[in-house]
């Protein structure tokens, strides 16, 4: 197990594997252009390096880096086009969908990263301006403006689109929309243009060209070549603030986090799942998003001891399914080995969740004859004002009867609650203690 | 309405006049400028401000009689004001007038809404932000693109030795700071703004004590005469006064105070009386600072030769002269007073909860109301604190920031001292390496955080998150390294080797200290990776060594590290932010290496070519290493089943096959989601006769020996279908559960009875 050798063969079957996907990629007939695109946005880029070299000017090296994002926006493209046709393997059971997230994770982080170096660099200048020629200025500045303007009006570029649309807007953006607003005050015709806020790459982009001629202008008239230094942390910063909202949405979605726009219609649904008959809580519930905009999750499903298992997931199922695509329910029943209950399930029909007399008079546990008659109780999965005192119950009086009680045993609870966390667990325990409330003189008739 | 909108027109336009006589009279005092003027016309002004004032208001004899204590605070009020007009006027001595204004007359509200927004963080919005942009960008241009002193202000303080303590005292501090004459000015006339700000805020309650704030006023200036007089006295006793004819100086005296300090004070109450204060300071800035540039521009103009009875020589007028700097930095003056001083907005950014049971509209104010009970710093500092040093990892990683960073400051201050500018930048770029290990303990602080609504799993995917981007970091430099490293080749530089040796021969002895203790705590558990080191010792030439130059020995040791942990990151293995962080200190570790190696090499042999073939290799390695780390960070991210229980999840999965009762499963998802947990959902087919809770209890146990930690198993019968397909309204849902019925009936023929 050496550090290179096993890389090295992966590596090289890895070559021939991309290769593979290649082909298949550029048999799509849509790829050419991106691919064409490609081709000239290295032609490009590798122009504007010279000229940064030649100009020896920190801001035109700072807005060739937008164009090297280009390119990796380019390549998203072509990760985005292959993962559409690719299914899901045994190894990456939820299929590449997330690579085009990873992508745009990857491109706008590593973009923010060479913002920090042109930083760097800026406050070393700072210290020794060296001179800058502007020979090559202007035209750089144009060419890359052109060419990053042209690529992005022409290439359709769905994951950064999707991205730029879902995430909070940058700092640049909300200034620009700030003062359009009062300019369409002015001139109303503007407002289709600018008005809910501008597409951030066509922002970044003007907003670099312009910093790069008054550059320019100021060199030119002033010699003030300390202005490119500033103009350099000025595209930097603004370089930043473009690209930090996308980086922290799509991080968001690589770190599995519920997206915080569903959370009030998951919470909706949840309190409509909770209020089913013979649901008595649902807990463990983890919601996320799979690639851009398609839900997974799973949730844990406690219902009443005589209720139907399979009809109450179906009706769970039914509920959640339009929102969460890839949805598993566990349901979950306190102290099924009870031999009671068995009969009591057995002997109920499977269409009727409705109690029977039979489990209530064997069972005196269940709070069943409450709950059809009374109205459904509204549990609150999330709130903390409701959960945050009744945390006492659960453990001393539950470990203390456990051999008499059994029907509040919930040790024999999945795994999952031993993995849950502490603040899942509180949750939990508050719902807990709101669902036993019935119970809780049945323990001290016990006692 | 309209009466009162021409009402507050007039007394805008008013107060433009009145303002601009303001600056026309820092105009004459300017042109007869002598620091000792501005003591002697301060008390002139005092003293017959006072008398007019009170003349016309009465202080004595109307309103309630005034207490002790009050008389305390009102001489304390009086010393503080003339502290802070003697700031102002010192200011003048050095700024001229037409700087003093635009730095000094703001009023309350745009200070305060600037304040705001520089210190807290519910600034009101983007256009309050810009307005405080605008607002420090004027006051930096005053400073760094204003060329006042070029004009007349090169003469170091030809008198030397100034007349009045405080005179010398402020000149002495101006020159300790080594800054121009004129900068001073500027930075004294932003403190004494604050200053008045502060002294407005503070006064405010006792000017409601007093009665009013122009009883307060006429008070306050009869003090300030008695307070100013003694020393006034001792002044003009103990140096000879540079003033010939008191009598010239009459007339403009009066008609300055008359202008200046009553008039002035009068329409400003009228104004702030009539008007909001908002609009006040937006109309009156603009007003007096187009007005003062208006008469700066006349001023040097020969046309105005006759109107200057206080000028002796014209080569004074060449002083404080209109710049193109002082035009932009007034413009931009203009711009942020009136966007700061417009009303804000806040009031809208309540969201809509619902409605109320009467119907009306109820809004949700929740960012206010947070930012309530923010905690004070030094408290968060101490817990946060607390927090790190609680665990290992966050730990190690602190204290080698620490290290890390006081390193970087000895170098920087070195730097500053000797003045070799190698030594900061490389000062600099060891910051920006730290900026690694900061993230790196980020994530390790946010690792530990409760799971909330949001992060449902907790925050522990965090740390493979801070892995990745690590990893890129280290791709960056690496890419950097070799395009630089690639210039040198083709045209190798000539490097002074003279600093080069020390520094990295310390390096290298922090380095051997952090290999040695970090293989210890490597030999306890492979959790520490805590070596320390800079690495980038290059005086002279800046990015090839920064470089992580690869020894022989810790290359073998940082390799091996590295990959054995990359099947082992289940148990006690490295995370992957440590795995970044680690990689990172290894490539600056071993750049120091490679500097010696490249300075010997070039110092025996004058092999110039070494250095960046040396910068190369290192790239290439670096790219190398941290490829692994990037590869697993990638698997993780994209929830691939884990390398390290593949096997064990397919044995798994064929004895939930064999379970009693089960048909078939489908699915089957399972994925490490951090360090400690590993997920799974599972859907199983079950014939209709078995209990579900039992099948559940097998399954997870049989998941679980298999690693599987947070699982969710669906059990589906028969009936689920049926119910799904009677429940389900479209007509694809259907086809899509008959058709999974269907595989399910064709799989297990014999078995399943429908």
């Amino acid at each position: 197990q050496g550090t290179i050798h096993p890389f090295r063969k992966t590596h090289r079957s890895l070559f021939g594997k991309l290769t593979q996907e290649f082909t298949l990629v550029a048999s799509d007939r849509r790829s050419w252009r991106v691919l064409l695109f490609g081709a000239l946005n290295l032609l490009c880029t590798g122009c504007l390096l010279m000229w940064c070299s030649s100009t020896n000017s920190m801001a035109l090296t700072a807005y060739t880096y937008l164009t090297i994002f280009d390119l990796f926006s380019l390549i998203t493209c072509l990760i985005s086009s292959w993962v559409a046709m690719k299914k899901p393997s045994q190894v990456y059971s939820f299929g590449f969908e997330r690579l085009e997230v990873l992508a745009v994770f990857a491109s706008t982080v590593l973009v923010q990263l060479g913002a920090l170096f042109i930083l760097k660099e800026s406050v070393e200048r700072f210290m020794e301006q060296p001179e800058v020629h502007t020979g090559r200025l202007l035209v750089g500045t144009f060419v890359a403006l052109f060419f990053n303007l042209l690529t992005l009006l022409s290439v359709r570029n769905k994951p950064f689109a999707y991205v730029s649309e879902a995430a909070s807007s940058s700092w640049l953006q909300e200034h620009v929309a700030d003062l359009s607003r009062s300019l369409c005050g002015i001139i109303p015709g503007l407002s289709s243009v600018l008005l809910p806020r501008m597409n951030p790459f066509v922002l970044i982009n003007l907003a670099g060209a312009m910093s790069l001629c008054i550059t320019y202008m100021l060199i030119e008239i002033n010699n003030y070549n300390a202005v490119d230094t500033a103009s350099a942390a000025a595209i930097a910063l603004m370089t930043f603030g473009t690209m930090y909202p996308m980086s922290v949405y799509s991080g968001k979605v690589l770190l599995q986090t519920t997206p915080s726009h569903v959370i009030g219609q998951l919470d909706k649904l949840l309190r409509e799942v909770s209020t089913l008959d013979g649901v008595l809580e649902v807990r463990n519930e983890h919601f996320w998003t799979v690639g851009f905009g398609s839900l997974a999750g799973s949730a844990h499903v406690r219902i009443r001891r005589d209720a139907n298992e399979q009809l109450v997931l179906a009706h769970v199922t039914n509920r959640l399914l339009p929102l969460v695509s890839t949805l598993t329910v566990q349901i979950f029943k306190d102290d099924w080995t009870r031999p009671l209950l068995t009969g009591a399930l057995s002997a109920s029909p499977a269409s009727a969740p409705l109690p029977s007399v039979g489990p209530l008079e064997l069972d005196p546990l269940t709070s069943t004859p409450a709950k059809p008659s009374s109205p459904p109780p509204e549990f609150s999965f999330n709130t903390p004002g409701k959960n945050a005192p009744p945390v006492l119950l659960p453990a001393p009086g539950h470990h203390a009867h456990r051999p008499y009680a059994l029907g509040l045993g919930y040790t024999a609870a999945p795994p999952t609650w031993g993995a849950g966390t502490a603040g899942d667990g509180l949750r939990t325990g508050g719902t807990w203690q709101v669902n036993n409330r019935p119970n809780t003189p049945f323990m001290e008739l016990i006692l | 309405m309209e009466d009162k909108y021409s009402s507050n027109v007039l007394s805008g336009s008013k107060l433009g006049m009145v303002e601009a006589s303001d600056s026309r009279y820092l105009s004459f005092s300017i042109t007869g400028s002598i620091a000792y003027v501005a003591h002697v016309l301060k008390l002139c002004c005092d003293f017959r401000s006072a008398v007019v004032l009170l003349f016309f208001q009465k202080p004595f004899s109307s309103g309630k009689p005034i207490s002790k204590r009050q008389w305390i605070k009102l001489v304390k009020h009086a010393v503080f004001s003339c502290v802070i007009s003697l700031l102002g006027f010192f200011g003048l001595t050095l700024c001229g007038p037409l700087r003093t204004l635009l730095l000094l007359e703001h009023s309350d509200v745009v200070v305060i809404a600037l304040l705001g927004v520089l210190f807290t963080s519910s600034g009101g919005g983007p256009s309050k932000t810009r307005g405080a942009a605008f607002f420090i960008i004027a006051v930096i241009c005053l400073l760094l693109f204003d060329n006042d002193d070029l004009m007349a202000k090169m003469a170091e303080h030809p008198e030397g030795h100034h007349d009045s303590a405080l005179t010398h005292f402020l000149h002495t501090a101006i020159a300790f700071l080594g800054v121009a004459d004129h900068k001073g000015g500027v930075v004294l006339l932003v403190a004494a703004l604050l200053l008045k700000v502060a002294f407005h805020t503070a006064s405010r309650k006792l000017s409601v004590e007093m009665g009013g704030a122009k009883r307060l006023h006429a008070l306050d200036n009869l003090l300030g005469t008695a307070v100013l007089l003694p020393w006034v006295v001792v002044l003009s006793a103990t140096t000879e006064s540079k003033v010939e004819s008191w009598s010239s100086l009459l007339l403009p005296l009066l008609m300055i105070v008359f202008c200046v300090l009553i008039l002035d004070f009068y329409v400003e109450a009228v104004c702030s009386a009539k008007m909001e204060a908002s609009r006040v300071a937006r109309c009156g800035t603009a007003a007096l600072f187009v007005s003062a540039l208006v008469l700066a521009n006349f001023w040097t103009h020969p046309m105005t030769d006759p109107l200057r009875p206080l000028s002796k020589s014209p080569a004074q007028s060449t002083e404080h002269v209109l710049s193109g700097g002082v035009i932009v930095s007034a413009t931009f003056f203009i711009l942020a007073s009136s966007i700061l001083a417009s009303p804000s907005r806040r009031g809208q950014k309540g969201t809509l909860v619902g409605y109320s049971p009467e119907g009306t509209p109820l809004y949700n104010f929740m960012g206010d109301a947070l930012q309530q009970t923010s905690q004070s710093l030094p408290r968060f500092i101490k817990d946060s604190l607390k927090q790190i040093l609680e665990e290992y990892d966050s730990r190690q990683i602190f204290y080698f920031l620490c290290l890390n960073l006081a390193f970087t400051f000895v170098e920087l201050f070195y730097g500053v001292w000797t003045n070799s500018l190698g030594l900061i930048s490389d000062g600099f770029h060891m910051l920006f390496d730290c900026s690694a290990l900061v993230l790196g303990l980020f994530a390790a602080l946010m690792t530990r955080w409760k799971a909330t609504r949001i992060f449902s799993y907790g925050y522990g995917r965090v740390e493979i998150l801070s892995g990745f981007i690590n990893g890129l970091f280290l791709m960056v430099i690496a890419f950097f390294v070799f395009v630089e490293s690639v210039t040198r080749l083709l045209d190798p530089p000539n490097i002074n080797t003279d600093m080069l040796t020390p520094v990295s021969v310390g390096g290298l002895l922090v380095n051997l200290v952090g290999i040695c203790a970090f293989s210890h705590a490597h030999s306890h558990g492979g959790k520490s990776c805590s070596s320390h080191d800079h690495g980038h010792s290059h005086h002279g030439h800046s990015h090839s060594e920064h470089g992580h130059g690869h020894g022989h020995g810790s290359h073998s040791h940082g390799g091996h590290g590295s990959h054995g942990h990359s099947h082992g990151s289940g148990g006690g293995g490295m995370n992957a932010n440590m795995r970044g962080v680690y990689l990172h200190v290894l490539a600056d570790t071993l750049g120091s290496v490679g500097v010696i190696i490249s300075t010997i090499l070039i110092r025996h042999f004058g092999w110039l070519i070494a250095d960046p073939i040396c910068s190369l290799f290192i790239a290439t390695l670096i790219f190398l290493s941290v490829l692994p780390l990037i590869k697993d960070a990638c698997e993780v991210l994209l929830l691939r089943v884990p390398h390290e229980h593949e096997k064990e999840l397919n044995t798994a999965l064929e004895k939930i096959e064999k379970i009693e009762g089960v048909i078939s499963y489908r699915d089957p998802h399972f994925w490490r989601h951090s360090a400690s947990v590993m997920a799974g959902t599972i859907h199983l087919q079950v014939m209709p006769d078995v209990v579900e809770q039992r099948i559940v209890q097998q399954v997870t146990s049989v998941l679980k020996d298999a690693g599987v930690n947070n699982l969710s198993v669906q059990v589906e019968k028969e009936a689920y279908f049926q119910h799904m397909s009677g429940l389900s309204t479209g007509f694809q849902d259907v086809l899509l559960l008959t058709q999974q019925r269907e595989a399910m009936k064709y799989l297990h023929d014999g078995t399943c009875i429908m």
